[in-house]
């Protein structure tokens, strides 16, 4: 058949309804790229077209996107709401946890630097008292420990105003639940409690006890006692110098 | 009866279409995501109102994507919109499906014409716009029961002429003067649209 001939049948042809021979011939000039038979078919392809375009709407699940574009080798991120509010509950809760950190850290920071400073200015009052009783006019010395091997050792050093200095080495920390204890022992008198204390690692130590006063050849002495502290000492004195000078 | 509503089509048919065909020839997998975005709910609907079910329409939308994707290399991105062509092939998987499932000869040859992505150039860039819709819409309406009805027959059931003749239990020759005056006068209605 010739173009002309099947020129009446582009539009069937166009909506699918075309019957052979028509049907066949059309096909055979359009694979010979026949260009009557391609224009007019074109041309009966717009009404089809318009036509497509007439379905009642209709919306696809959102996965059948995903599966298209997955099928051509797209991994799609859903895109949705969902990524950013969770990439934003993320991002707060890594600021709140951030921030309370900062915040947990400055205050941790603050609260060192308030333990260091009050440590340093127990020391440095400590130093201060030490330093008055050293330098007390009215201040006696006495040493203990000498000659003993690896004896704890030192110097007790009383004033009647400033009252008692203790510095000792060689006196390892006490043991867990057990402090050191000084006491002043009047000469045949009773101890009187003057204080607990702890070395520190290597071994040193210093104690300060006001307002303790003493007659003459009283004694400082140092035992080993329970951490609570007691009325009287349990053990056997460590190390004991004479003292002088608590007369008030 | 919801048939011939118009789709409310908000989809730019205009000069990026060039754009995103080439991108697609160029093998872009991006602009057949994009393709899909303008398209993709068009075909959607077309290839339900045919097969009326969501899951085998979805199914049938894939395979049109993919078989414009594995095609696009003969589309002349310069002469025209890509959607009549889309849609053309998104029609022919959806009826050959319905043909299959009805134990129903598959048309061939309407099939392999889309595999001749020329035949769907040169076609007025726009032709799916919104607005055409409407006019479509006027045009349908001016048809009678009787031409309407072949026509839906035809363009969303897949019928043959004689299978219509079957279905309406009319001769045949009734049905074929009933198609082929709802084509003249769907042309002289929309002679102006396609013509443009």
């Amino acid at each position: 058949m010739n173009c002309n001939e099947l020129r009446e049948f582009y539009e069937l042809y166009a909506i699918g309804v075309a019957e052979d021979p028509e049907r066949a011939e059309i096909r055979a000039h359009l694979n010979r790229e026949c260009e009557v038979c391609m224009q007019g078919i074109k041309k009966a392809r717009e009404v089809a077209a318009l036509l497509e375009g007439t379905a009642a709407p209709a919306e696809p699940s959102p996965k059948l996107r995903r599966r298209i574009l997955a099928a051509v080798g797209v991994e799609e991120r859903r895109f949705g709401w969902a990524p950013f509010l969770a990439a934003a509950l993320a991002l707060s809760l890594f600021a709140v946890v951030y921030f309370i950190g900062q915040q947990g850290d400055t205050q941790r920071e603050l609260a060192r630097a308030i333990a260091v400073q009050r440590s340093q200015n127990i020391e440095l009052t400590r130093l201060n008292e030490a330093f008055a009783i050293l330098n007390g006019s009215d201040t006696a010395v006495s040493t203990f420990g000498g000659g003993e091997k690896q004896p704890p050792k030192g110097k007790v050093f009383a004033s009647p105003s400033q009252g008692v200095l203790l510095i000792a080495n060689n006196l390892p920390p006490a043991p867990a639940g057990k402090r050191y204890e000084m006491w002043v022992i009047p000469k045949g008198g009773k101890p009187q409690p003057a204080g607990m204390f702890q070395s520190a690692a290597d071994g040193t130590a210093m104690h300060i006890r006001h307002g303790i006063t003493a007659p003459n050849e009283s004694l400082v002495a140092v035992t080993l006692e329970p951490e609570a502290g007691s009325d009287q000492p349990t053990t056997t004195p460590l190390f004991a110098a004479p003292i002088h000078g608590l007369v008030p | 009866m919801t048939f011939f509503l118009p789709i409310l089509m908000a989809v730019r048919t205009a000069e990026d279409d060039t754009n995103l065909v080439e991108r697609m020839q160029g093998r872009d997998p991006r602009a057949l995501a994009e393709l899909y975005d303008r398209y993709g709910r068009v075909v959607y609907a077309l290839i339900l109102r045919v097969v009326r079910d969501p899951g085998i329409a979805e199914d049938l939308v894939q395979e049109t994507f993919l078989r414009v994707w594995n095609r696009v290399h003969g589309f002349d991105a310069q002469k025209g919109s890509i959607g009549p062509w889309l849609l053309a092939v998104a029609r022919n998987r959806a009826i050959d499906y319905l043909r299959s499932a009805g134990g129903r000869e598959r048309n061939s040859v309407e099939y392999e014409e889309t595999d001749h992505p020329a035949l769907y150039t040169d076609m007025e860039k726009d032709i799916l716009a919104s607005d055409k819709a409407r006019v479509v819409k006027s045009a349908m309406d001016k048809l009678s029961p009787n031409q309407r009805q072949v026509i839906e027959l035809a363009y969303f059931e897949g019928l043959s002429q004689t299978e219509m003749a079957e279905r309406m239990g009319q001769p045949l020759g009734t049905v074929k003067t009933w198609v082929r005056s709802a084509l003249k006068n769907l042309r002289d209605e929309l002679g102006a649209v396609v013509s443009a």
